[in-house]
């Protein structure tokens, strides 16, 4: 036997206990104040005189045998607070009135009104009272009953909310996004919180229960047991979404590839595109999205097809190349209107890898779409230099667009070799940075300080600094490949640059 | 010794006290017994009020009261020659009486042995054996010290005469039936004794209480001046207004020296005066919050109609809740029995500054909450069994037996 049995917290229900799942639940509460109250027994009374021989924390329920008035259920009152009861139950003909609601209230004394028999309803109360395991089995096992039928992580959430009152509940990623359920529950006081592990067996997501007040042990107990409950149904429902967005995702390449294979004219003839969201025929602006050439590989598909469907549900993000396309299809759609749109909805998004993206011109048809989407790509090429969440269209970018298609890589290698007097300077990448500036200027130092946030007797001193080691740039037949190589160490030097801003701080 | 004559004059008074002690029937239509008293007054001269100890005690009297509906009552009054076929009734079995006495000084039955005295030239003693108005003719401390109810003398409206020789439980029950069978009342002679009997049987000066209570009700009747009249006056009640306004007409009246500002309510100085005149104490005063039906007892045996009245005491906050089934039986604060009967329970209306009652009131209406102990005899274990809660089919211990 190697589980361990957990440590058994205070037994006690609270009377909100018996309201939210035990007996008092069919009661008509007159008085609803003070319901954290402990219970620890419950007496019948069939005489007024019976409740001084209660001691604190029992349930006092009312025997019709009793009498009726307001009057006795008045009397009833008085002596079980001051016996601290935990709260009366009064049979409904026995005539409490709002008077008598209203003392209560004063004696801050919960007061309930059942309208079957009393002492069936004492002997079930006891019951309950006797086994409050049992009685927060029945909660939990009615919200696993639910959690099967439900599919979605919304669903899940949902039974949460609506099966245990006064618990808000979401599911919150580790840095605090909110999957699903109420953003109250991330903000609440007093929260229980369990870990959900994703497909992979890792903690994936926080799911989190949100109480008004300090719950009580047993309270937060039974809380606990119903959000581990939800744990399995949450991790089956992720993997299900996950490999549905790769399925789909999949089919999209696939039919992206079928386009493009076709002969430009042919595409409007026969779409054989079908897929929800898809459309050939229009106004297309496309899109196209790549991360850190350092971090692209194929697992990260499922994350960013599923990030992107959780903001736009409506458009389907297809694995293209060594990235992600999607295009907008509509009547007056423009690439500026497309990009802003596109640059709100990154920012929104909670992928795995940093997204920037590139973007079409707006065109016409399956053609026009292939031509947008290619202008995508190789903006998209450019913008991966630019840094995380940077989206530009391709008639921002103009010519530059060209140099995303150069290879990175190589050409980088290649840039550090010819440049390596210069980048041997103790401010080695400090001039790169300058000497980029300056090319980009057409020599013009006073703009490129301008440019850098420099004063131009900084910028002609690093000029000369540069000469000094020999690079001419005022050469013609040197000047575009050094230009070219300036730009191909760009952004690791920048990068570079925002760790060291960063360390200091880390 | 300590005789004192009731006039024609003194029946406004006499009604006015009879209303303070009848409770929830508080001045419920017996205006009419008044008028017909004031006439018998007229014709046969005042009635000798006179303190037990001043008869021989060897002079034989019987308890007079009224049993039934006062509404029937109201409808077919009394002729005036029902008490002399009491008399005649009685006089075979214990002689002529010598004087008579009120069964209870409350309600009708305060001006009915009035009238018997008048008519029957015989002084009326100044006792009685409720203090109150109890639902059954046996709730007296006559039984609680033994007397013998029967013979019994009743008359009805009807003529109908009646000599019943019974136990008292049985006798009230057979002049019940008897009452509702012959046109909803009876007069009854009843308790026949020697007035040496009364000594701890009877609860004395019962009729003075009622007169003087009645006076001071009178005195603050709504249009008189408040100084007029009235037994005790409280020592700021001796002249104008002591911040030199004018004279005190009924509206509100500033208390103290110049400095002292605060303003006594007219219900405020009234329910002073009664409290020195009865011992009464003031449970409390407030909004009428809640006024509907309750619930009929499972033990009561009693013909009424359950009233529940719940009110706002507006100083400490408390709820007072009181239980009437004709009678006031009995008033909790904040769901503690503060009062019940045998004790006297009565609502005084703020607005009318007269006695009232369940029948009379709405919900939103001002009362103050009086309790006026009864006579020691009915606080013995005895005394509770007969008239306490219980004996209303309420399952609780009296404050005093509680306590004890």
């Amino acid at each position: 036997m190697s589980s361990v049995r957990a440590p058994r917290v205070a037994e006690q229900l609270t009377v909100d206990e018996l309201v939210r799942y035990g007996p008092l639940g069919r009661a008509q509460m007159l008085v609803g104040e003070d319901l954290g109250r402990r219970v620890s027994r419950v007496a019948l009374v069939s005489e007024l005189d019976q409740i001084r021989s209660h001691g604190p924390g029992t349930v006092v329920v009312l025997s019709a045998t009793l009498g009726h008035g307001a009057w006795m259920v008045e009397s009833a009152l008085r002596l079980a607070w001051e016996r601290s009861a935990s709260c009366l139950v009064s049979p409904a003909e026995a005539g409490p009135t709002s008077a008598t609601a209203q003392l209560a209230t004063r004696m801050r004394l919960p007061v309930f009104a059942v309208g079957e028999d009393p002492a069936a309803y004492a002997l079930e109360l006891a019951a309950v009272v006797a086994s409050p395991e049992a009685a927060r089995a029945r909660l939990a096992a009615r919200c696993a009953e639910l959690f099967t039928e439900r599919s979605s992580p919304r669903g899940i959430l949902g039974v949460i909310n609506a099966e245990v009152p006064g618990v808000t509940a979401a599911l919150l990623l580790p840095d605090g996004h909110l999957l699903a359920g109420q953003s109250a529950a991330a903000r609440a006081e007093h929260q229980v919180r369990v870990e959900v592990p994703g497909p992979d067996g890792r903690r994936w997501a926080d799911l989190v229960a949100g109480l008004a007040a300090p719950p009580a042990p047993t309270w937060a107990e039974s809380v606990r047991l119903i959000l581990r409950l939800a744990r399995a149904p949450l991790t089956t429902s992720v993997a299900r979404e996950r490999v549905s967005a790769v399925y789909g995702a999949e089919q999209a390449r696939a039919a992206l590839a079928a386009l493009f294979a076709r002969p430009g004219g042919a595409v409007e003839a026969e779409p054989g595109v079908d897929l929800p969201g898809w459309r050939l025929e229009g106004r297309h602006v496309a899109v196209f999205l790549r991360t850190d050439p350092a971090l692209e590989g194929a697992g990260l598909s499922p994350g960013v097809v599923s990030a992107w469907q959780e903001v736009l549900p409506e458009l389907p993000l297809a694995p293209w190349q060594d990235g992600w396309a999607s295009w907008w299809t509509e009547p007056e759609i423009e690439s500026g209107q497309v990009a802003a749109a596109l640059r709100r909805h990154l920012a929104r998004m909670r992928v795995p890898v940093p997204l920037s993206a590139g973007v079409g011109r707006a065109a016409e048809g399956g053609e026009g779409l292939r031509a947008s989407l290619e202008q995508a790509v190789l903006a998209a090429g450019a913008t991966v230099r630019l840094g995380h969440g940077e989206v530009r269209t391709f008639d921002e970018l103009g010519y530059r667009a060209l140099l995303g298609t150069l290879g990175q890589a190589e050409l980088a290698a290649a840039a550090r070799l010819v440049l390596a007097d210069l980048l041997a300077a103790p401010d080695g990448p400090v001039l790169v940075v300058t000497l980029a500036a300056v090319l980009d200027c057409g020599g013009s130092t006073g703009r490129a300080a301008a440019r850098l946030g420099l004063h131009r007797n900084t910028v002609l001193g690093r000029v000369e600094r540069i000469r000094a080691r020999g690079v001419d740039f005022d050469h013609p037949d040197q000047r575009l490949a050094l230009h070219l190589a300036c730009y191909a160490l760009l952004p690791e030097l920048q990068n570079g640059r925002q760790a060291a801003t960063q360390q200091p701080s880390q | 010794m300590s005789e004192r004559l009731i006039t024609a004059a003194d029946v406004p008074a006499l009604l006015a006290g009879a209303e303070f002690f009848s409770t929830s029937a508080a001045g419920e239509g017996i205006d009419f017994a008044g008028v017909w008293l004031g006439d018998i007054l007229d014709h046969t001269g005042p009635v000798r009020l006179v303190a037990a100890g001043d008869l021989d005690p060897g002079t034989a009297c019987a308890a007079i009261g009224a049993m039934g509906s006062t509404t029937a009552m109201a409808e077919l009054p009394p002729s005036g020659d029902e008490p002399a076929v009491l008399a005649r009734s009685l006089e075979g079995r214990c002689g002529p009486l010598g004087a008579v006495l009120p069964l209870n000084a409350a309600s009708v039955n305060a001006l009915f042995p009035v009238a018997a005295a008048a008519l029957l030239g015989l002084p009326l003693i100044d006792c009685d054996g409720m203090g109150r108005v109890f639902p059954l003719i046996h709730q007296t401390t006559f039984e609680l010290a033994g007397l013998s109810l029967a013979p019994m003398a009743a008359v009805s409206a009807g003529y109908d005469s009646l000599l019943l020789e019974t136990g008292s439980a049985r006798a009230e029950r057979l002049a019940r039936v008897v009452a509702q069978s012959a046109g909803g009342w009876l007069l009854c002679a009843l308790y026949p004794t020697r007035v040496g009997e009364l000594a701890g049987a009877a609860i004395p000066g019962s009729m003075s209480r009622v007169l003087e209570v009645g006076r001071v009700l009178l005195a603050h009747a709504p249009g008189r001046p408040a100084w007029t009249g009235g037994p005790a006056h409280p020592p700021w009640e001796s002249g104008p207004a002591p911040d030199g306004g004018p004279s005190w007409e009924g509206g509100p009246y500033r208390e103290g020296g110049p400095g002292a500002r605060r303003v006594v309510a007219p219900h405020e100085r009234l329910l002073a005066e009664l409290t020195a005149v009865t011992g009464a104490s003031v449970l409390g005063g407030g909004r009428l919050v809640e006024i509907g039906p309750s619930v009929r007892q499972a033990a009561a045996l009693f013909p009424g109609n359950p009233v529940g009245l719940a009110v706002h005491d507006h100083d400490s906050g408390r709820l007072i809740r009181i239980e009437a089934h004709n009678e006031l039986i009995l008033a909790l604060s904040d769901g503690s029995l503060a009062a019940a009967v045998p004790d006297l329970l009565c609502l005084l209306d703020r607005g009318t500054l007269r006695m009232t009652g369940p029948g009379r009131l709405t919900a939103g209406d001002l009362v103050d909450v009086l309790v006026v102990p009864a006579a020691p005899l009915w606080h013995t274990i005895p005394g509770l069994a007969l008239g306490g809660p219980g004996a209303f089919g309420f399952p609780l211990r009296h404050p005093k037996e509680a306590s004890r």
